[in-house]
């Protein structure tokens, strides 16, 4: 039989990534890809956030020569009232003061997966992996509880000391080991239908910006690349699923204002697609003797907005680092690989899903109830009206009255709103970090006449005593730049 | 003005479907009719005849292979799994 050290299984960001990886660290690597290239089976995105640029900034520099790419600053927000109106387009981006957090300031890219994937393959190759393309895995090889290998489609045995299964949402090796089976209501069915564009107008008319449209109808993102652009919605699969998928693309498409832009830009129907897309409050386990999962395997995407390339390539850098470190001491079971699990949720990944049920709870209470985001526009709209340019144009009456009746109905909506600020906003305080709250007390101090001439740290301690809920950010033994835990958030009381 | 011609199944791209394999497997006996194999499905290669799903015979001509109807089904009456390497959907700009 033939036998590697690491045998990946999947050729998507995740897989290439963990190839290239344990190719780099001296390991005998193989990867199995299903599609005849990497990137042509159910595959999705493609936004490559500014995280990139700190990550990986040679691959940025590179990718942003490949043909389909346009640079994304910015994301323009279109909300839809449930009589299909367009009441509301702003752009959303940091100012220049974020050119000090990122060498590019807000700047991303959007690219098909047609031109990342092979790019990430080609890296791996070119690190010493090999890649076969064509070849399905479809079976482990388990010996006394752990994998020892894999088998293909052909029915050929591959040993390896270590299996990477970076094999998407439906992960065969996942199943076939039973590490789990359905994702049991974490995961959504995402149907996604592409358009091809003129590249001039698209400049013009969408500029470098990613898009979404939203509404009690509607919640669907446009991303924008080159001489082209997607629509993608979608579900938790679940019992109460509603609607048939291409019933949720044509209601998009039929927004007129989102036929205006098609008609500026000629955009022309080009690939439709659906494909299932994890996106779960809390990763199930990540590890067993001989095999980590990496990627949509193993649940990995962003628990806020479900973008998952970026968790992809870093988990599998994790995995295949983790590899290495115990193939190096001799013991690849699963209390050694359990070293994995340990190395992502002290990276970027894990503390982005250290808010998984926070992120989740929010966006599946919202988005998904049509009545609570037609009250929610109407309240948007209203506090847009506050705005200093707002307020300018409003000539209803005189603009001091206007301003006065815009903050009459703002008044009226917010009450409404109280359970859910309680129930999905309020949890997320626990993320600001206690720094942040000293500046925002400290910038009060002056106004309060009987604290104002205390130290700051002695207001702080009274500050403690007198609002519970603030002491834990208040503690001198809580790190000034992290999140609450969520123990250390609940135990400041209400 | 010009309505968009939307014909989503001529926007989907395949490459030797008759090599694709069995990929989905159905167990009638465990369906409890619900139906929502059929309702997630985008080219209804599921349909419900007398309280159980019946899957259509070249199911590999239409199926996106997205897996939903696996994903969706409670009793475990559909098992899919991926169709043979380098057969079926090609995806061309995800």
């Amino acid at each position: 039989m033939e036998k590697w050290d690491v045998v990946v299984v999947g050729g998507g960001p995740g897989g290439s990534y963990a190839a290239k990886t344990a190719a780099e660290a001296g390991l005998r690597t193989v990867f199995f890809e299903r599609g005849r290239k990497s990137g042509e089976k159910n595959s999705s995105g493609c936004g490559l956030g500014q995280r990139w640029w700190r990550d990986f900034p040679d691959m940025m520099t590179e990718l942003q020569e490949l043909p389909s790419v346009r640079k994304i600053e910015m994301v323009v927000i279109n909300l839809i009232d449930e009589h299909d109106r367009l009441r509301y387009r702003s752009g959303t981006t940091g100012s220049d003061l974020c050119a000090n957090r990122w060498t590019h300031g807000m700047d991303g890219i959007s690219i098909y997966r047609r031109d990342l994937d092979p790019y990430l393959a080609d890296k791996a190759v070119a690190a010493g992996a090999e890649l076969r393309t064509s070849t399905l895995v479809n079976d482990v090889i388990m010996d006394n509880g752990r994998v020892t290998g894999v088998k293909t489609e052909t029915g050929e045995s591959i040993g390896a000391e270590v299996v990477i299964a970076a094999d998407g949402a439906m992960s065969t090796m996942a199943r076939k080991t039973g590490m789990r089976n359905r994702w049991g209501g974490g995961c959504t069915l995402v149907p996604q239908l592409d358009f091809g564009c003129n590249e001039a107008k698209m400049d013009d008319v969408i500029g470098n910006a990613e898009w979404v449209w939203f509404g009690p109808l509607y919640g669907t993102y446009q991303v924008n690349f080159r001489d082209g652009f997607h629509i993608g919605a979608g579900q938790w699969l679940r019992q109460d699923w509603d609607e048939k998928p291409l019933d949720m693309m044509k209601k998009v498409v039929g927004i007129p204002s989102f036929q205006a832009m098609c008609r500026a830009i000629e955009a022309k129907p080009r690939e439709y697609q659906a494909h299932m897309l994890p996106w779960l409050k809390k990763p199930p386990k990540t590890y067993m003797g001989g095999m980590m999962l990496v990627g949509d395997a193993a649940g990995f995407p962003c628990p806020l907005e479900a973008e998952g390339i970026w968790h992809a390539v870093i988990s599998g850098r994790e995995a295949a680092n983790t590899a290495a470190w115990a193939i190096s001491k001799g013991d690849t079971s699963e209390r050694a690989l359990a070293e994995y699990e340990r190395r992502w949720k002290a990276s970027d990944l894990g503390k982005e899903h250290e808010f998984g049920e926070e992120f989740v709870n929010l966006w599946n209470s919202s988005i998904f109830d049509p009545k609570l985001m037609e009250r929610q526009i109407q309240l948007l709209l209203e506090v847009s009206m506050l705005h200093p340019f707002s307020i300018v144009f409003d000539w209803g009456d005189a603009h001091m009255d206007c301003f006065n009746q815009h903050l009459d109905h703002l008044m009226e909506l917010a009450p409404e709103f109280g359970e859910f600020g309680k129930t999905y906003i309020a949890p997320l305080a626990r993320g600001i970090w206690p720094s942040n709250i000293k500046k925002i007390l400290l910038a009060a101090k002056p106004k309060i006449p009987a604290l104002r001439r205390l130290s700051d740290e002695n207001y702080f301690k009274v500050i403690a005593k007198l609002v519970k809920k603030l002491a834990p950010y208040l503690d001198p033994a809580a790190k000034q730049n992290a999140p609450l835990s969520r123990e250390a958030y609940k135990a400041g009381g209400r | 003005m010009e309505e968009m011609k939307l014909d989503f199944f001529e926007l989907v791209k395949r490459v030797d479907t008759e090599k694709m394999g069995d990929f989905i497997k159905y167990d009638r006996e465990k369906c409890n009719g619900c139906g929502l194999c059929a309702l997630v499905c985008s080219f209804n290669i599921w349909a419900v005849k007398q309280g159980k799903a019946k899957l259509a015979v070249r199911y590999q001509d239409l199926c996106v292979e997205c897996g939903g109807c696996w994903e969706v089904c409670e009793p475990e009456a559909i098992d899919f799994s991926y169709p043979a390497g380098g057969t079926g959907v090609v995806i061309e700009y995800g």
